[in-house]
């Protein structure tokens, strides 16, 4: 973790001097480091995030994925690098059910 | 309170799943076939006197021995093992499995029926009684015989299966002690000082154990980027996307072999603001496919928790890890969509589900843990199979503080001295 935030702070430390001078936001990751160090440790003793990754560990037999596409618009000038509630990869996230 | 008959007199017990099989059918094998009888019956029946005897001495005194897997007698050390539930269900192509199914030890269970249950001694005719809230067997106090719950009464205590404990309480002690030996520097120190790896007690978890034959669908959007590109200069620099819109459906077609969902309400609140439930669904899973018919001397210096959930309240559990496991497997078919996916829409249609009950092997550690007025119980989890440990360990926020402000402090000096030098 420290090594992480150390890392990052000559990166932002190289960027912010080639940029013609050093920057005060850079204080801010001393803070930071603390709360992610406190965070981290917290989670490793805890676990409360931990459970049983059943899509996984369970002896599934798919049959080949069918499905369609269809463009439906084009999106131009957005400054989002990622579409809004993406849950592609959240499983568990659970969406409107049809019947 | 529930009286079995005497054993010997020549009259069985009725057999609890025909009984509350409202259909009033006979129990048979199922196949997992269409038009197969809902309820598979996995009872015991060499058992259902309630006296466990050793095949070759006679002798009632049984355990397990868990480093062999095997019941021992322990006046001739003959050992053995009841039949795997495998051999004795036919389990066929799940892709065939039509309906509900369901084990005969995994019925529904009846409110009415008492959790004190009075046996008949085989030995000496004396009457025993048996509070199966908190045991599944006794010891008669005239003639000294062991007499076991055997029967599937339907009040949750008696499954359809049993997963022996194979790691011993040594090693459960040894992995424990590890687990906790990692994580001692910021540990609350009361926790630290009373941590003894000995209390670690071996328990049998109640599960439904599933297999599942399904179908899902699932809508929703995905963006491919088509251009990427900065306007402005400077400080001002910003970053454009041009993107294309796709509206995306996948169905997929899956089974799902042997999942395991816990059938006891209290464990199946994971909320951990309240409670540490998730370390023991974390050590999952188990090889269920190693399960035996049920003994109740597997249980013998173990303890054990009752089933209270029935198929229909752990149906909607069933369908939401169906869902979870069809949104995995659709999951690489959309790699394309670079932006993402927002699935929007989901559907699942389980065409047929086999349900068992079965009693796991957990080594359990428990610490009871009070802040600010709020208590905790803290779990320390060994899979009683596999060895998997996971565990929650109580927090000293103190020694976290400190320990997270040295660390601050190191950044921030490097920081202020990287700002100094430039």
């Amino acid at each position: 973790m420290l090594a992480i935030v150390l890392d990052l702070a000559s990166a932002a430390f190289a960027s912010a001097d080639g940029d013609g001078g050093a920057t005060p936001w850079l204080l801010v990751l001393g803070p930071a480091g603390a709360g992610g160090v406190y965070f981290g440790l917290w989670r490793y003793y805890r676990n409360t995030h931990t459970s049983h990754s059943f899509e996984r560990e369970t002896r599934i037999v798919a049959q080949p994925v069918t499905g369609h596409d269809a463009k439906v618009k084009e999106i131009t000038g957005t400054k989002k690098t990622r579409i809004d509630g993406d849950n592609r990869t959240n499983h568990r996230q659970r969406v409107q059910r049809i019947e | 309170m529930t009286t079995l008959p005497p054993p010997g007199d020549g009259e069985q017990p009725p057999a609890v799943d025909t009984r509350d099989d409202p259909t009033g059918r006979p129990t048979v094998p199922i196949t997992g076939q269409p038009g197969a009888d809902p309820v598979i019956d996995t009872r015991n029946e060499r058992l259902d006197d309630g006296v466990n005897r050793c095949p070759r001495c006679g002798a009632t005194e049984i355990q397990l021995r868990p480093s062999a897997g095997m019941l021992i007698c322990l006046f001739c050390r003959h050992e053995w093992s009841e039949a795997r539930l495998d051999e004795s269900i036919a389990n066929g192509d799940l892709a065939a499995l039509r309906g509900t199914t369901i084990g005969s030890g995994a019925t529904d269970i009846d409110t009415g029926i008492d959790t004190m249950i009075t046996m008949k001694c085989a030995g000496c005719g004396a009457e025993v009684v048996v509070n199966t809230d908190e045991q599944m067997g006794s010891r008669c106090h005239w003639c000294r015989h062991v007499l076991t719950i055997n029967e599937q009464v339907p009040n949750g205590a008696v499954p359809d299966a049993v997963l022996p404990f194979k790691i011993t309480h040594d090693d459960a002690m040894a992995r424990i002690r590890e687990f906790a030996g990692k994580r001692r520097m910021f540990a609350d120190r009361a926790f630290v000082r009373d941590f003894k790896a000995e209390n670690v007690v071996g328990v049998y978890m109640p599960y439904m154990v599933v297999d599942g034959n399904a179908s899902a669908d699932v809508e929703g959007h995905g963006e491919i980027k088509t251009r990427q590109y900065t306007r402005g200069s400077g400080d001002n620099k910003e970053t454009f996307y041009d993107a294309d819109v796709y509206e995306v459906r996948r169905h997929v077609d899956f089974t799902a072999d042997d999942l395991t969902i816990e059938s006891s309400a209290e464990r199946a609140v994971m909320d951990a603001s309240r409670d540490t439930n998730n370390i023991i669904n974390t050590i999952l899973p188990f090889d269920t496919e190693n399960a035996v018919k049920w003994n109740a001397s597997y249980l013998t210096g173990f303890t054990s928790e009752k089933r209270d959930r029935d198929v229909d309240h752990l149906q909607p559990v069933l369908e939401d890890q169906l869902l979870s496991i069809a949104r995995s497997q659709v999951a690489s078919s959309v790699d394309r969509y670079d932006r993402g996916v927002r699935w929007e829409r989901e559907r699942i249609d389980v065409h047929g589900s086999r349900w068992v009950a079965m009693y796991l092997p957990v080594w359990l550690y428990s610490y009871y843990h009070e802040q600010g007025g709020k208590g905790m119980v803290h779990y320390i989890a060994v899979n009683g199979r596999t060895g998997e440990v996971m565990g929650s360990v109580p927090v000293s926020h103190r020694r976290l503080l400190l320990g997270a402000l040295a660390v601050g402090t190191v950044i921030e000096g490097f920081v202020i001295a990287i700002l100094a030098a430039s």
